[in-house]
Order: C-alpha cells, then sequence, then structure tokens
C-alpha cells in the first residue's frame, strides 16, 4: 500500500501514463490498420476485379488532363499540350512524374530524352 | 530518388553524420594535441567543457547511423520493385556502382560506432575523463569512413535511375559464378555448418572462462574470437543458412532473408549478430588497452556485463539458425 | 543486475525531478508540445496518405491489361488500325487481345473531363445496348442531381445531342479507377466521335498466358510492329510505384520548411532561459550535479516533449486519413479536376514509415536543442547566484 501511493505521488508517473497512453494507441491503430478495415480490403478487390474486367490500365486522381489521367499511358510531351513551346499549366502536373518507362525523371538528368520509338527497349525487361 | 520519404530520412541522417565527421574530427584532432586532465588552466577547463557537447552530440548521432543501416537495408529491399531485374535489397544495391560500398560503409560505420558508444559508456563511469584520449582518437578513425558513407549514400540516392537494368541475386549468389559471392555460394556445407558451431562453441567456452577467470587474456580472446567470428557467420549464411532458409540448394543470397515472404528471419539473424559482434569488438578493445586507475572497480564490472550480453547475443544467433535448419524442408546431409 | 536497477532509479529521479521543472513552465511547454506534435501530424498525415494511396493503386491495377500496344505516329499516340488485334494474336503466347476504345470527353457544361469508355468483350456483365450507359460514381453525382437517370452528350463531332439511359452506376467503392468513367456501347462510341470501323481502336491490350514471357512477348511485337509503343503491366505498376513516392517527396519537402521553421523555434526555446532558470541550474550545480547531469536532465526534457508529440501527432494523422478520409489534404491534392474520386484508403502502418518519420521529426528537434542545452548546462554556479 505504502509502495503504491508513492507510485502515485511521483511527477513522473502522470507523463509516464500519457507516453503508455499515446503508445497504446499508436499500436492500437496497427492492430486496428490490419482487423477493422476488411471491408475495405474486400472493396479493393472487387475494384481489382472491375480493372481486369475493363482492362483499366490507370488511376483516376486527376482528370483535368490527359497525361494526368492516365500517366501511365501519356505521350512523352505531354505535358506540353501537344503544341511545341507551349508551357504546363495544370497544377496537378507538379504533383505529378512522368513515368519511368517514358523517361528517367528520378535520376541524374541524362542525354536528350528517348523518343518514343527509340524507346522500345527500355520496355524490355 | 531524392522524394522519397524515407531516401529523404536516410540522406538527413547521413548529412547530419558528415557534419558531425567533420566538425568532430576537427575536435579530436585539437583535443588528442592540447588534452591533458592534469593541468587546470583555463585551455583545458574549455576543452573539458567542450567535450560534453561534443559527446552528447556524437552518441545520438552514432546512434541515429547504427538505426540508419537498418532502414538502408530495408528500404533498398522496398524499392526493388522499382529497377527492371531487381528481385530484393542487393538488386537495388547494384542499380549503381555506389550501393554496394555505401552499404560496406555503412556497415563499419555501424561497428565503430557501437565500439565508440562502448567507450563512451566506460569512460562516463570515472569522473576523471579516463578514456578520452582512446575516445577521440577513435573518433578520428572514424571520422572518415563516416565521412565517406555520407558521400556515397548522396552519390547512391542521386544516381538511382529506374531505367537500368540490375543484376539479381539469383546471378551473383551462384556457385557458377564468378567472384567472391560465387565462391562463398560454392563453399561445401558441410564445412561452413562445422565452422558455424564449431564457432559458437568455442566462443562459449571462452565466455565461460572469461566469467570464471576474468582478465585480460580471457577478456581480449573472447573479444576478438567473437569479432572473427562475424566473418565466419556471414560466409556460413551465405553458403548453408540461406539455401535451408529458401528450401533450396541454389539460391544463396544474404538478402532475399530480410523479405516478409520467409518472415523477416534475416533480422533474427542479423541482428543478434551485429549486435554481438560489435560488444565483442568492444571486449577486446578494452581489454587490450590499458586499464585507468580511475575505473579500477568499474571497469571489470561492465566488461563482465559486456561479455555476457554479447554471449547471449550469439547464443540467440545460434537459436536462429537452429531454427531455419530445423524447420527447413530442404536436406543437404543425409 | 543491481547496476540496471540502480541505473534505472537513477533515471526516474531525474525524470521525476525534470517533469517537476517542466511543470512550473507549464504553459511554454504545452506550446512547444502542440506546435511539435502539428508538425508531425502534418508530415505523417503525408506519409500515410502517399503509402496508402500507392499500396491500394498497386493493389487494384495488379490486374491491368498485361501488355498495351499503342500506335505512335509524329510521335504521338494515334489509332491502331484495325488489323492490329489479328496480327497480334498470331503471337505465341497471348490471349484477349482486343482493341480497346476509350477517349477523353470535355463535357462544356460543367468543365468535367470525361473518360469514355467501351467495355470489354471479355467481360459480359459490362455489355451494353445502344443508347444504355454505366456510369462511375463521381459522374454520376455531377451529372445527375435530379435522379433522372439519363446522360446528355454533346457529340463533339457533329454538336448532335447522344441521349443515353444510365443502366448502372459502377460501385462507389472503386472511384479510385472508375470516377470519371463513361461506359457505351461500340456503336454509340462510334457515332459520337465519328470513328468508323477501318479508322481501327484507340489502343491494344492483351494478356500473356505466362507470366514470365511478358517481356519475351513485348519483345516480339515491337520487332512485328515496329510503330507500337509497347507498356507492360510492370511499367504501369512502376510509374504509380514512382508518382506517389514523388508526390509524398514533394509535398514532405515543402512542409521542410516548416521543419526548419519549427527547429528554429525549438532552438530559441531552448536558448531563451529564464533567469528563474539559470538560478535553477546554478542551485543544481552548488549542490553537487555535475554537466552531465545537467545535461542528462535536460535531454530527458527534450525526449519527452518529442516522445510526446511523436505519438499524439502519428495518432492523430491516421485517425485524419484513415478514420477522417484525409479531410485536410484532399483539397490540396484535388488540382483542377471537376470530379474527384471520394476514396476510403485502405489503412496500412509499416515500421519503414514510422523510422523515416521519427528521423525527420525528432533528429532535427534534437539536433536544435542541443546546443543551447550545453550551454545552459555548463554555466558555473558562481555566476548565476552571484
Amino acid at each position: 500500500m505504502m509502495q503504491r501511493s508513492r507510485l502515485f505521488q511521483r511527477r513522473s508517473t502522470p507523463v509516464l501514463l500519457m507516453l503508455g497512453a499515446g503508445m497504446a494507441l499508436l499500436l492500437a491503430e496497427i492492430a486496428c490498420s490490419g482487423l477493422c478495415f476488411a471491408d475495405r480490403l474486400h472493396a479493393r478487390q472487387r475494384t481489382a476485379q472491375l480493372v481486369a474486367q475493363l482492362g483499366l490500365s490507370d488511376i483516376a486522381l486527376f482528370t483535368e488532363a490527359r497525361y494526368t489521367r492516365h500517366p501511365s499511358q501519356a505521350d512523352l510531351f505531354t505535358p506540353f499540350q501537344d503544341a511545341p513551346g507551349s508551357l504546363e499549366h495544370f497544377p496537378s502536373g507538379s504533383l505529378l512524374t512522368p513515368p519511368p518507362h517514358i523517361v528517367p525523371t528520378t535520376g541524374r538528368a541524362r542525354q536528350s530524352p528517348p523518343s518514343p520509338s527509340s524507346n522500345q527497349p527500355d520496355n524490355r525487361e | 530518388m531524392i522524394f522519397d520519404p524515407v531516401v529523404m530520412a536516410l540522406l538527413l541522417v547521413a548529412s547530419l553524420g558528415m557534419a558531425g565527421a567533420l566538425a568532430g574530427g576537427l575536435f579530436a584532432a585539437q583535443l588528442l594535441r592540447q588534452w591533458n586532465p592534469a593541468s587546470g588552466d583555463a585551455r583545458q577547463i574549455a576543452l573539458e567543457r567542450r567535450t560534453h557537447l561534443a559527446a552528447t552530440v556524437l552518441r545520438l548521432l552514432l546512434l541515429a547511423q547504427m538505426a540508419a543501416l537498418v532502414l538502408f537495408v530495408h528500404n533498398a529491399d522496398r524499392m526493388a520493385i522499382l529497377f527492371t531485374g531487381a528481385m530484393c535489397a542487393l538488386g537495388t544495391l547494384n542499380v549503381n556502382a555506389y550501393g554496394m560500398p555505401a552499404f560496406l560503409l555503412m556497415m563499419a560505420v555501424f561497428f565503430l560506432a557501437a565500439l565508440w558508444l562502448l567507450v563512451d559508456a566506460a569512460d562516463r563511469e570515472g569522473r576523471d575523463y579516463p578514456l578520452t584520449r582512446l575516445k577521440y582518437g577513435l573518433l578520428l578513425m572514424a571520422a572518415p569512413v563516416l565521412l565517406a558513407s555520407g558521400i556515397l549514400q548522396w552519390l547512391y540516392f542521386l544516381n538511382l535511375d529506374p531505367n537500368v537494368i540490375t543484376s539479381c541475386c539469383s546471378k551473383l549468389f551462384t556457385p557458377e559464378g564468378s567472384g567472391v559471392q560465387a565462391e562463398l555460394s560454392a563453399l561445401p556445407p558441410a564445412s561452413a555448418l562445422t565452422a558455424l558451431f564449431g564457432g559458437l562453441a568455442l566462443l562459449a567456452g571462452l565466455a565461460a572462462l572469461a566469467s570464471w577467470r576474468p582478465g585480460t587474456l580471457a577478456y581480449a580472446a573472447y573479444g576478438l574470437s567473437g569479432t572473427l567470428f562475424f566473418a565466419v557467420a556471414i560466409v556460413a549464411i551465405i553458403s548453408v543458412i540461406s539455401p535451408y532458409i529458401y528450401d533450396t540448394p541454389v539460391h544463396h543470397c544474404p538478402f532475399c532473408i530480410l523479405k516478409p515472404q520467409y518472415g523477416f528471419i534475416g533480422y533474427a539473424l542479423y541482428g543478434p549478430l551485429f549486435g554481438a559482434s560489435a560488444l565483442a569488438l568492444g571486449v577486446a578493445l578494452l581489454a587490450l588497452w590499458p586499464a585507468p586507475a580511475s575505473l579500477h572497480d568499474a571497469l571489470p564490472h561492465r566488461m563482465r556485463r559486456m561479455t555476457v550480453l554479447s554471449a547471449v547475443l550469439f547464443a540467440l544467433f545460434a537459436l536462429a539458425n537452429l531454427y531455419a535448419i530445423a524447420t527447413s524442408d530442404l536436406i543437404l546431409f543425409h | 543486475m543491481s547496476g540496471w536497477k540502480q541505473w534505472l532509479a537513477r533515471q526516474r529521479y531525474l525524470l521525476d525531478f525534470t517533469v517537476a521543472a517542466m511543470w512550473r513552465r507549464r504553459w511554454r511547454n504545452l506550446l512547444l508540445l502542440l506546435v511539435y506534435a502539428l508538425v508531425v501530424f502534418l508530415l505523417a498525415s503525408v506519409l500515410f496518405y502517399g503509402s496508402a494511396l500507392r499500396r491500394d493503386a498497386a493493389a487494384v491495377l495488379s490486374e491491368a491489361p498485361e501488355v498495351t500496344v499503342q500506335r505512335i505516329v509524329l510521335g504521338r499516340h494515334a489509332l491502331s488500325p484495325p488489323d492490329w488485334p489479328d496480327r497480334l494474336r498470331g503471337i505465341r503466347g497471348t490471349r484477349q487481345v482486343q482493341g480497346r476504345l476509350w477517349g477523353y470527353y470535355y463535357d462544356r457544361a460543367n468543365g468535367a473531363n470525361y473518360t469514355i469508355m467501351v467495355p470489354s468483350h471479355f467481360s459480359p456483365e459490362h455489355s451494353l445496348k445502344p443508347g444504355e450507359a454505366i456510369v462511375g460514381a463521381a459522374v454520376k453525382r455531377l451529372r445527375d442531381e435530379r435522379g433522372l437517370g439519363w446522360l446528355h452528350l454533346l457529340s463533339p463531332a457533329d454538336n448532335r445531342l447522344l441521349r443515353l439511359k444510365i443502366v448502372r452506376t459502377l460501385p462507389a467503392e472503386s472511384e479510385l479507377v472508375s470516377a470519371d468513367l463513361i461506359l457505351v456501347s461500340e456503336k454509340d462510341f462510334r457515332r459520337f466521335f465519328h470513328l468508323k470501323p477501318e479508322d481501327g481502336f484507340t489502343d491494344i491490350t492483351l494478356r500473356v498466358r505466362n507470366r514470365n514471357e511478358i517481356d519475351t512477348v513485348a519483345a516480339k511485337i515491337s520487332t512485328l510492329l515496329p510503330q507500337a509503343r509497347v507498356i507492360t503491366r510492370r511499367d504501369i505498376l512502376r510509374t504509380y510505384e514512382n508518382l506517389f513516392s514523388w508526390r509524398e517527396g514533394v509535398v514532405l519537402a515543402m512542409l521542410a520548411a516548416a521543419l526548419a521553421a519549427f527547429a528554429i523555434f525549438a532552438f530559441d526555446k531552448a536558448s531563451g532561459l529564464s533567469a528563474e532558470e539559470r538560478r535553477e541550474i546554478g542551485v543544481l550545480k552548488a549542490l553537487g550535479w555535475d554537466t552531465r547531469d545537467v545535461m542528462a536532465m535536460k535531454l530527458w526534457e527534450g525526449m519527452l516533449v518529442s516522445l510526446l508529440a511523436f505519438l499524439f501527432g502519428v495518432v492523430a494523422a491516421w485517425l485524419h486519413i484513415y478514420m477522417f478520409d484525409a479531410g485536410v489534404l484532399v483539397p490540396v491534392l484535388k488540382g483542377w479536376s471537376v470530379l474527384y474520386p471520394q476514396v476510403a484508403l485502405t489503412p496500412h502502418v509499416d515500421a519503414l514509415q514510422l523510422a523515416a518519420l521519427a528521423f525527420m521529426t525528432i533528429v532535427p528537434f534534437t539536433a536544435a536543442t542541443l546546443v543551447p542545452v550545453w550551454k545552459a548546462a555548463i554555466t558555473d554556479p558562481d555566476v548565476v547566484m552571484r
């Protein structure tokens, strides 16, 4: 009994309790990520089925332009709206990268980007 | 690949490590020239005060570097899907010429950092800065490695090109190939297993000896054998333990065992192994370095604790190996 | 073992002392904690959102066509000739070769872009008669406020009105891939866009019997049809893996400014010691604490704040992304699109994310406070007490 009351008198106890509570919440969330969202997981599987049935190839996150609606199908120069010299103007273009099979964007700047037809070997994995 | 959260975190740690290596190296050079605990002049007092800052910064920095090794390998494994031909961390590391050297240097940093932290912990037990010279001599040695590992990490991540076709581990770690990996893969499994468990038995014996008859010689013997055993263990993992885990005699990759489909067993193997070897390295250094008078009481306790912890971790490593062999469907010996 | 116990007891006393000292400046520390937790919350939200999107995209697109063949003319995507499907069927290992018909349609009435598509022959449950349409849930929301079930589209080719009966809406759960889709029959599609059968198809998709042969098939197609660009499923998956990593990274890089500002804030808070704090340290040192003890106490202070802020920030970010569907982030990501999918992401937290997050938040904070902490700790007692 003595021990116990002294434990609660200690200054650090409430702080440690708070840390413990935070930790418990985080662990609960991690556990919940796997357990409580089975319905979303199933929905994802059904969506994958739909993708297979319709033969879809892209995510419908940005619908404003062709190269943002179907990034994996885009041409090399589409961000420039098909006209030489014109600049890209859709805001989500700054959130998207061109797909790696079109142009290396994330590596170091390299020699001039390959034209789509000379791009073939890159697709052979 | 710079704009990736994990890569940014790694580069942040690497950059801090580089800054720490530069500043720490300069400070260590100054300290080694001017350090004189017997003197009470202003310069010595100022130096002593600055060691408090330096030691605290380095402690946190080196801990972060050690954690970064795990993050680096795990991240390499995760990024394998981005590269044509890559199946695991090895493929990602081979995308350019900097990956493998960066990884090897990070391992070196891991051991140097562990060593430094162990010496630092011992040093703090004495109030008269007993091991400070050793500590900063060590730092001066570690600084170039730390710097180089930071530079290589930057080069590696800056030059990650998703269009490069990299080599898969199954092409490198195969007895038919050429190079060190191929030779390691071609080692006869029986001798590798003998070396592995023979080494572990020897270490157990030496640990028992060190706790029964503690002394410089016993600790040095344990520490040095433990350090050398690290190499034996890696060879054994490549040559015989990996095939057991993959259930196939032809796949020898020491990186694929870190993948989720093998239950992350690689972490159960490497974690204790790295920890135990680093502790053994620390035991060896502290045993061989002349013991300062102010640590006369504290140091033996510390050495004993380190040896016991190291031996326990080696035992865990042995258990992980036995588990891998016992649960395998592969039969190498009849 | 008694060494450990002793060590633990010492840390506990240090902690008691630290908490008491922090409590004396509770408002200041609370403010710091709040700002810190907010920074963690923002970073964690971006990380969680990005990685959940990446995982969902990868899971969903793992069923995308194994190979897509596009004809390239003048360096841009052109219609594939009608004989291409048959020529591709000649390649060993291919199956379900079909010409896809899909295109974009800009709706002048509301400024939205739709993707109009003819459902695959291999999906009988989506087969449509002329005059019928199946629409994505976002289209339904946008076009059918009155619930009439009809869609009127002005043909871009001849300004004639196409009247379609919405026979079905694609499930809302699949909005991630189907939000802007309008599925129509081939006859309607060709009439709407004035596309004659001899013009061919938008592109060709095919499946490959053996997964390991995808690359071989792709190479064969390149030789057979030099004009074609071949996109494999792996290309698609890599595009999205790359895209979302990049997006997360860009947002994080922008947040780096916030992080730097926060580090300066923390530095300022740690270096602006009040006279009272200085006296406290002076008293401690006069009582026999040495520099290391004072630093240990101050580091405990930083660690407590870091841990609490990290835990609360991450917990709140998880709730934000998965329970409240990223309410704070979505407006930023919407861009110019009028149609935007309402996506409930599948939760996922992994150790790598948390470790990266910890590195990105705790390391700068600790780095910013170390020097001020040391400066405070080396203060001579007589300087302060005088």
